[in-house]
Order: C-alpha cells, then sequence, then structure tokens
C-alpha cells in the first residue's frame, strides 16, 4: 500500500466494531479531516526520522500509529502538536496550517506524552487546574478524575502516585480542554490489565464525543482493539494502512487447523482458506475419524508487519 | 505574550516555590542567619593606637610629652619591665600595636652624647607601614624626652581631607558585611530559581507547557518574573531586617531590584546548564564565587584591583556601600547603576538564550 494513500469511508463492518457508534456520525463526504499530513518529513541532524509521511484522520476516528522504536512514530506526533516543524511537507489540523496557527491549533487539542511529566509535588488535581488555567477553561476536576478513576486520589501529591495511576492522570489531563484532537504516544504503557482496559475505553468515548485520536503503540492487540484504522511505520515510511481487519485480509494468511487422533498417534492438517479446493479439503478433514479440535487461524497485526517490514514490531 | 498563562505559571511556581523544603528552610535560615551575625557585629570602630611602654625613671617626663596624646587617639600603657612588654604583645594582651622599651638612664646619655638604644617591639603580623609609623613615633618621643629639637623643621602643613572625612567615624565591620550578607542573599535565590528550571526541564514538564496554549516566551517571562521577584523581597526583606531600608530608599530598592535581575539571569543559566541537584550547584557556584569577589573585597577598602572592578556585582556592591555608608544618591551612584544595567541586560539574556536553546532540544 502506497504510504501516501489515505483511506476513509473503509468498511465498517468487517466485523471490527469496537463498540464504536462514531461511523454514524462521521460522514467522510461531509466532514473535512480533523488532521491532514501531506508528504511531512523531518531529520535529526542530518539522519531522518519520518521520510514523507501522508495520512488524514476524521473527526471520531482513532488511528493507530504501530512500529518499532525509532520507525518515526513519536516524532510524527511531535510534528503534528506543533513541538517539531517539519523539514518538508504540509500539517493542517482542524483546517489550520502548522505550525503557522500552532496558538489556535493547540487550545483544542490534548496529548499524552510517553514520559510522566506530571508536577510531582502537586496534587492531581493542582495539576489539572494549572493546565486548565493554561487553556483559560474551567475544569470539573471530580468529575474528570472519576473518568480515570483516581477520584479517591485527586489530593494527593502525584509523587505518591504508582505509574499506573500517573498514566491515568496523563490522559485526565489531557482532556481537561475537551479536546477536538488527542494525541497519545503510548497511551497504556506499564498500565495493568484493568487500568489499560479503562484508558482504552476511556480513548473510545473521546472518539464517540467526535475527537480524532492518534495514538502511538507497541501493542499490537492495542492497535487492533483501539484503532479504525492502523498505519504501520517502518524507518520513517508508512508501509501500510488500512483498517485491521482489511489488512489482515489482504496481507494475512486464513487457515484452518484440524487435529484427529491416528491410532496412539495425534496428527495435525494445516488448510490454507485460500488455496484451491479449500472448502473441500476442510469437509474431508471434519468428517475423518478420530477428529480432536479444529481451530480457525487470523494472522495477527505483528504478522503482518513482519510480513511487510521483514522484521519484528520490537 | 500571554499575560494569563504567564500568571497561571508564576502562580504554580511560587506554590512550587513554597513547598520546596530545601530552599525554603536555606532561605529562612539564611536570612536568620545574616541578621543575627550582623547584629552581634561590631558598630562602632576603635580608632585609637595602644602602645605599650616600658621607660624606668621617665613617668615624669613621658606625663609631660604625652599630656595630649588619648585626645589624639593615642592610648599608652605603661610596663614596668621589657620582659612583661614583649610578653604582652605576644599575647594580644590590650590590643597593644607596637611597644617601646627606652632604656634607664636614657635622658643622661643623650646628654652625655651618647646614643642610647630604644627597642621597637611590633608583633608579627604588623604590617610595614604600622612598624614605619610606630618607628617615626618612637623618634618623635626620644626627641621629645631628651628635650632635644628635631633635626629638621617640617614646613607649614595644611590638610585637606578629600571625600567625606571619617576620621571618628570609620567603616564599622557591621557596615563592612551588609554588602555581602546582601549578595548572599541574592545568591541562594539564584540556586532556588535554577533548582526550579532545572526541575522542568529534567522532567520535562516544560514540553507538557508548550503543547497548550503557553508559549515559549511565556514560560521564559514567567521564570524571569519569578527569580527577580524572589531574590528582589529576599533583599528587600533583609535591608528592612538589618535598618537600613529607610537610608536612601529609592536608590536602594533600584539597586537591589536590578541585582535581583542579575542574579536571575544567572539562576536561568545555571538551572539550563545542570541536569540534576550536583550539576546545579555545581554551575551555580561557578558562578557565584567569582561574583562573591567584590563583596568581599569591600572588607579592604580600596584594594579593590581592575578586574574585581570589571566584574558583574561590583556596581552593585559600590551602590550598596555607598547608599547605605555614604548616604549616597542617585547621582552618586550613577556609574554604578548604569553598570549593572549593562550587565543585566548581558546577564538576562545569556540565560534566556541558553534557556531557550535548552528547550528546544527537549
Amino acid at each position: 500500500m502506497a504510504d501516501t494513500a489515505a483511506v476513509h469511508g473503509h468498511d465498517h463492518d468487517h466485523g471490527h466494531d469496537h463498540g464504536h457508534d462514531h461511523h454514524q456520525r462521521h460522514d467522510p463526504a461531509r466532514d473535512d479531516p480533523a488532521i491532514r499530513a501531506h508528504a511531512i518529513a523531518f531529520a535529526y541532524d542530518g539522519s531522518p526520522a519520518v521520510a514523507g509521511i501522508s495520512f488524514e484522520v476524521q473527526p471520531g476516528e482513532v488511528l493507530g500509529f504501530l512500529g518499532p522504536n525509532g520507525a518515526g512514530k513519536s516524532t510524527t506526533i511531535k510534528m503534528l502538536t506543533g513541538q517539531l516543524v517539519p523539514d518538508a511537507g504540509t500539517i493542517e489540523v482542524l483546517g489550520m496550517g502548522m505550525p503557522k496557527r500552532r496558538n489556535e491549533v493547540q487550545a483544542r487539542m490534548g496529548v499524552v506524552f510517553e514520559e510522566k511529566n506530571l508536577y510531582e509535588e502537586m496534587t492531581g488535581i493542582a495539576n489539572l487546574r494549572f493546565f486548565a488555567e493554561l487553556f483559560g477553561t474551567e475544569v470539573d476536576t471530580d468529575a474528570l478524575l472519576e473518568r480515570v478513576d483516581l477520584r479517591d486520589r485527586g489530593e494527593d501529591r502525584v509523587a505518591d502516585y504508582s505509574k499506573g495511576m500517573r498514566q491515568r492522570l496523563m490522559v485526565a489531563r489531557a482532556l481537561v480542554n475537551r479536546p477536538d484532537v488527542l494525541f497519545l504516544d503510548e497511551p497504556t504503557d506499564g498500565l495493568d490489565p484493568v487500568s489499560a482496559r479503562a484508558v482504552r475505553e476511556l480513548i473510545r468515548d473521546e472518539a464517540r464525543r467526535g475527537a480524532a485520536v492518534v495514538l502511538t503503540t507497541h501493542d499490537m492487540h492495542e492497535a487492533d482493539d483501539l484503532s479504525d484504522r492502523v498505519a504501520f511505520i517502518d524507518e520513517g515510511r508508512v508501509i501500510a494502512m488500512d483498517t485491521p481487519e482489511s489488512l489482515k485480509l489482504e496481507y494475512g494468511q486464513r487457515s484452518v487447523r484440524v487435529r484427529r487422533r491416528v491410532g496412539d498417534a495425534v496428527e495435525e492438517e494445516v488448510i490454507g482458506l485460500d488455496d484451491d479446493g479449500a472448502a473441500d479439503r476442510v469437509r474431508d478433514a471434519v468428517a475423518r475419524e478420530g477428529l480432536l479440535t479444529v481451530h480457525t487461524d487470523e494472522a495477527t497485526l505483528e504478522d503482518i508487519f513482519v510480513q511487510l517490514a521483514g522484521r519484528g514490531l520490537v | 505574550m500571554n499575560g494569563r498563562v504567564v500568571w497561571a505559571i508564576l502562580k504554580k511556581d511560587l506554590w512550587a516555590f513554597s513547598r520546596d523544603r530545601l530552599w525554603m528552610t536555606l532561605t529562612v535560615i539564611g536570612i536568620a542567619f545574616y541578621v543575627i551575625v550582623y547584629w552581634l557585629l561590631p558598630d562602632t570602630v576603635d580608632e585609637s593606637l595602644k602602645l605599650g611602654l616600658h621607660a624606668p625613671g621617665l613617668e615624669d617626663v613621658l606625663g609631660t610629652a604625652l599630656a595630649g596624646a588619648p585626645e589624639q587617639g593615642l592610648a599608652v600603657t605603661t610596663f614596668s619591665t621589657e620582659e612583661a612588654l614583649a610578653s604582652a604583645l605576644e599575647a594580644g594582651d590590650g590590643d597593644l600595636v607596637a611597644g617601646l622599651a627606652i632604656p634607664e638612664g636614657f635622658i643622661a646619655d643623650v646628654r652625655a652624647g651618647a646614643r642610647p638604644v630604644v627597642t621597637l617591639y611590633v608583633p608579627g603580623e604588623a604590617p610595614a607601614e604600622v612598624r614605619d609609623a610606630i618607628g617615626g613615633f618612637a623618634s618623635e618621643l626620644a626627641f621629645a624626652i631628651a628635650g632635644t629639637p628635631p633635626p629638621a623643621d617640617v614646613p607649614g602643613l595644611t590638610e585637606v581631607v578629600v571625600g567625606r572625612d571619617r576620621a571618628g567615624d570609620q567603616v564599622t565591620l557591621r557596615e563592612s558585611f551588609r554588602p555581602i550578607f546582601v549578595f548572599f542573599a541574592l545568591m541562594i535565590e539564584v540556586f532556588a530559581l535554577a533548582a526550579l528550571v532545572a526541575g522542568e526541564i529534567s522532567r520535562r514538564t516544560v514540553v507538557a507547557l508548550l503543547v497548550t496554549p503557553a508559549r515559549l516566551v511565556d514560560f521564559l517571562a514567567a521564570k524571569t518574573i519569578l527569580g527577580t521577584l524572589l531574590a528582589f523581597a529576599e533583599a528587600v526583606l533583609l535591608m528592612a531586617l538589618l535598618d537600613v531600608l529607610g537610608v536612601g530608599t529609592g536608590p536602594l530598592l533600584v539597586t537591589l531590584l536590578l541585582g535581583s535581575v542579575l542574579v536571575t539571569g544567572i539562576g536561568l543559566l545555571a538551572g539550563s546548564s545542570g541536569k540534576d541537584f550536583l550539576g546545579i550547584i555545581f554551575y551555580a557556584m561557578a558562578f557565584v564565587l567569582p561574583l562573591a569577589v567584590p563583596a568581599f573585597a569591600v572588607l579592604f577598602p580600596g584594594t579593590a584591583a581592575a578586574w574585581v572592578r570589571m566584574l558583574p556585582t561590583y556596581g552593585l556592591v559600590n551602590a550598596i556601600v555607598g547608599i547605605t555608608t555614604e548616604g549616597a544618591g542617585f547621582g552618586d551612584i550613577a556609574g554604578d547603576l548604569a553598570a549593572l544595567v549593562v550587565w543585566c541586560f548581558v546577564s538576562l539574556a545569556i540565560g534566556l538564550l541558553v534557556l531557550r536553546r535548552k528547550v528546544a532540544t527537549l
């Protein structure tokens, strides 16, 4: 898939429904993209980190950037949030050019950083109030902390928070201004499974509200679970971008694994569903005597990434 | 610049400073220490010259010769033996600056044309000029005792005192230490500001600030105001506690404000350079130590070398001395203030530039 491809109006009926209902509201024909990046590039001291990436994100859509360390995910986020100025290409966020109209854009965006850059000597509530003041807005700290399950710890100093609590407060901080675009760099990094699930639900809620969400992650399950579309990034380029389901269909190998007992031994047969005569072979396999189990196999996003990039995500 | 954002950051920083136990403790202890030491230091200068004298058989003659000595600041203590005189000088008893031992039969020997030897005792640490002065005094005293006129008459002499005549009103140790205390009070805030700035950088909280409506200029402005405010408040408080705020209030406040801006630039620079607590201490000390030289030079009036006069804090110290000790006004310290303004710009420009570059690399 070309790295300049921007796939919109993708089929949400591929069975990839994460509980989003935003596609009822998200009409690509009507909505302008919340984020539009065209051929953006950035190099650190002459060493390219991002080499001509293009994509669009619609309001209410979650786009996940998936790639190994150093692939260019965080650099892309930094350009989108105005922390870095692209060496080449153009960025529009909410219809405004970046970095030219950075002030207006940043007033309407929320960012969760990979590092836990909170004011540790301040309480959770004080952190939220301070950032709300920077945005010039009022914030219902109780309600916000409730959403990240920190309401009973709001008066505690952040220095006394666990890693997971800090991460949840980071997410809450990114929401103080009810952002129209949300950038999350490894949002569930270091969280226990329960906290990670809560944060993912929060991200879905924000997308349902209409926020365009861009997240980076190492976690293929998270990308699969959260993202409407995923973009594989490797060596500063998008090597594939589509819905997780479409990627699996396009690049993955579907198969059925049939195990049966033959005498004292257990025999296993793998039948590729894309092979010629696959249906007949499956029928024959399950009809034979000694049938033990039948499993369907589907490619994971990591399998696809390995197939496309020739290396793993770590 | 966004005033609302600057105010929000400033409030947050003031709150953080008030909760920083280390710097709050150092600030309070520092001020208390300076104030206590200041009021314990002597506020007078003993200008009399204390001389030990052993002159057997010359008591009556000496009584006449030294009749006007106390009024001229000369205090004479007599010793019965030459050994007692030497011991007293060696032990530092009575703050004697020197001792004279005039031999028995001095007058008779002189009249007989002999050349009796008068022994001058001086402490080992006495400077050469004191030895010379006492030597001259001994000669004059010997001539007076012997009733012999001096070998040469001093021509008519008119004394002209340039500047304020401080005879009988010398600069006290308390006054001498005042600029030192002010300097160190300001410098504590260099460390406090540096710690705050370094914290924003090392924890990368400044990165979180800069993806909100807060701009880098707002961040820099807030830190500059914070540093200046803290240093100025502490310096003014200290001056009030030292009871000198009423002396030349206007010039003093302007001088302290400029001094606060000067140290703020240094604080920003140290905070941007140091990665951790030790780094901050290292960089801050690297600036503070040379800048402290002018403050200590006040203890030895007239000794400031040309390079000391070139240091950024020289104008600050000189102006404080001028205002609080000499009663100087704006006109008298204009040169010092002008130099201070230039150094404020230089210090702040370098501090802000380095901090700006540091933040840009995060």
